[in-house]
């Protein structure tokens, strides 16, 4: 199959990135199953997986990032890569735009974000949508949101689940940001927790009991600083996986 | 991070003026006719047009100044602007000033402590009279209360004041018609200078109108990046700076100066100075800025000082003005980095940044705030001005291909270096 598939078209990738790889664990697992599920077929690079080079980017070490993307690119070369898929909107933000822009038309793989591919899985009629249950609220990742337009297929997937969506004041193109991102989770703790902690009272506003995102950092940071309301990523609303 | 946070109390102002900002923008656009998106465009393009080309346009904007009568200086930084500043006000003391941020980015302490300088914008008199800095560009005094402020005029004039705005606002008024009546020297800074030698001042409380004409002698202050091509681009700059700066569909009072008040009502013999400044004198003023065009940072002198970025900044609504140096928020930092020095960007809080892109997003010139952040953040890592924090991180990406390091199975990493 494998091999049939490179003479057709390279293969498929899941990229669950460093932070869901090494931190939210919990995530990684459900998102390969529901990939399974849905009837995806691809590959994983495990130990030789690198980072995306999102951090570096970020903390500006702009050398460091090109060749962080000449490795990956060749790494994903030497695998017939030909599309990424990954639940992290950084290193989705990172390949898709950074990239393009680091290594020029060299960069020809196409890269989705997994709520992406989720929601058109729910337009299949491959993922079952159920009855609306319960109110939650969502918070739009910057990276995903702002960074990538994408606003409606993580709401698509919601409700799907059997929820219904209740805004916070600032959300889409006018959500706050959690304050993890940037490296400020890490270089300014305090600030960070302060962010989030006004993020998670933004939420709680709505009266929902649930806050869901879609983004491994913007979920850790704010359930770390939750209280009264729980957070969940957008993966761990699929009950049946 | 350097600074204090800002208080409880503070940040509920912000936000309860801030949500009331959003909506009043909507409406002003509406009422415009204007789509944001589309409004934006239209604007970055004026600016992208008038940077790319600003060489000619200053010097056709600096001739036909000159031809209109108003002595054009140039300032490369900001100790030549200060001392053109003490050449034109020498042997006068009374000075009145408007809001100008470019007048903010050349003070320092001691710079005309000889001289009586009133300010006439409601908000920074209210800084000035608390001994406070500004808080947010388009609105100084956002965080003090209006018993706060009734109780510093007690003080300090020996007047009792209900805390209402409109009481504090007409105390002001007539205090201030005193000053400005007795002034010898108005500085103003400017919105938009055009390349056929206008200069345009917007303003919704009239004393710019004041301070340009009353007093004798009008000095203004400017980057040169305020030079556009025609007055009709000028004039939509003028209109997004209400929008985005308060959400309203236009200032009150817009000024275009273009020359020395003048007269030829007596046997058509031109005389200068009727009513208006007998003397108009602009500064341009480089600072840090060519250096910006020559490093890749031309989009920052798009900027037209709104104050749009700091408005949903997560940054800005912990620390307030900590984020920043003579400008707020990441604009500030860069501009700093570039102006004063890399070390001061880096004191301005430039770790703090999220990268949320809230800035790029509320920026009406669709300046990518966060792209220029990044960059200059390399400059720093070129300097040696990194953090522990990421020479761990970066540590770790060259060593283990992650920012965590090494990875014990069934461990989860301490220090989220993401992302
Ligand atoms: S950077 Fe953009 S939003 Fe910020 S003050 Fe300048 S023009 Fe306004």
């Amino acid at each position: 199959m494998k091999i049939f598939e490179k003479i057709l078209g390279g293969n498929t990738l899941y990229y669950p990135g460093c932070l869901t790889k090494f931190v939210a664990k919990e995530l990684k697992e459900k998102y390969e199953k529901i990939l399974r599920k849905i009837g995806i077929d691809f590959i994983e690079l495990s130990e030789l997986e690198k980072c995306c080079g999102s951090p570096a980017l970020k903390a500006g070490y702009l050398e460091d990032f090109k060749k962080l993307a000449e490795e990956n690119l060749k790494i994903f070369k030497d695998h017939s890569v030909k599309k990424i898929i990954t639940n992290c909107p950084a290193c989705a933000m990172t390949f898709k735009i950074e990239y393009s822009k680091a290594l020029g038309k060299e960069w020809n793989i196409e890269v989705l974000h997994i709520s992406q591919v989720l929601e058109k899985a729910i337009k299949e009629g491959k993922i079952k949508k159920k009855e609306i249950k319960e109110k939650i609220t969502f918070h739009d990742p910057c990276h995903l949101g702002r960074g990538m337009g994408i606003f409606e297929e993580p709401r698509e997937i919601i409700k799907s689940q059997g929820y219904e969506i209740s805004e916070m004041e600032l959300s889409r193109n006018e959500s706050f940001c959690c304050g993890g991102g940037g490296g400020v989770k890490s270089n300014e703790p305090e600030l960070a927790n302060k962010i989030a902690k006004d993020r998670i009272e933004q939420a709680k506003k709505t009266g929902a009991k649930i806050l869901c995102t879609n983004c491994p950092l913007c979920y850790l940071h704010l359930k770390e600083n939750a209280k009264e309301i729980e957070v969940k990523e957008l993966i761990e609303l699929f009950e049946d996986l | 991070m350097k600074g204090e946070f800002l208080s409880e109390k503070t940040k509920a102002v912000l936000w309860k003026v801030v949500l009331e900002y959003r909506e009043k923008r909507k409406m002003a656009l509406l009422r415009n006719n204007l789509e944001y998106e589309n409004f934006r465009e239209e604007l970055y393009q004026i600016k992208k047009k008038a940077i790319s080309e600003i060489e000619s346009l200053k010097k056709k904007a600096i001739s036909a100044l000159k031809e209109n009568g108003i002595n054009v200086f140039e300032a490369k930084d900001v100790k030549e602007a200060r001392e053109i500043i003490e050449k034109l006000a020498e042997g006068k003391t009374k000075i009145i000033k408007s809001k100008s941020n470019v007048f903010n980015e050349i003070e320092e302490e001691g710079f005309l402590t000889d001289k009586e300088l009133t300010e006439t914008d409601l908000g920074d008199f209210i800084c000035q009279i608390m001994g406070e800095k500004e808080s947010h560009p388009v609105l100084p005094a956002i965080h003090l209360t209006p018993e706060e402020i009734a109780k510093k005029i007690k003080e300090k004039f020996n007047v009792d004041l209900e805390s209402k705005p409109e009481k504090i606002a007409n105390f002001v008024r007539n205090l201030l018609r005193e000053k400005i009546s007795q002034s010898e020297i108005g500085i103003s800074g400017a919105n938009a200078i055009t390349s056929d030698g206008k200069i345009l001042i917007l303003e919704n409380e009239g004393n710019i109108s004041l301070v340009s004409k009353w007093p004798q002698t009008h000095i203004i202050v400017s980057g040169f990046e305020k030079i556009v091509e025609n007055l009709e681009s000028a004039l939509k700059i003028v209109k997004a700076s209400a929008i985005w700066g308060t959400g309203q569909d236009f200032p009150v009072y817009v000024s275009i100066i273009s020359g020395p008040s003048k007269t030829a009502d007596i046997q058509n013999q031109v005389v200068i100075g009727a009513q208006g400044a007998r003397e108009v004198n602009l500064i341009l003023i480089d600072n840090g800025r060519t250096k910006l065009l020559k490093e890749g940072f031309e989009e920052l002198l798009y900027c037209i000082n709104c104050g749009a970025c700091l408005n949903f900044c997560p940054v800005f609504h912990q620390i307030g003005r900590n984020y920043g140096s003579k400008y707020l928020g990441s604009k500030g930092i860069i501009f700093a980095g570039f102006s004063e020095s890399f070390k001061k960007a880096v004191d301005s809080n430039c770790f703090s940044c999220t990268s949320c892109m809230a800035c790029y997003q509320n920026c009406p010139v669709k300046i990518n705030l966060p792209e220029l952040m990044k960059k200059l953040r390399g400059y720093l890592e070129k300097e040696n001005l990194q953090t522990g924090v990421n020479k761990e991180m970066i540590e770790n990406i060259r060593e283990f291909g992650n920012p965590f390091g090494k990875t014990e199975e069934g461990k989860i990493p301490k220090r989220l270096y993401c992302c």
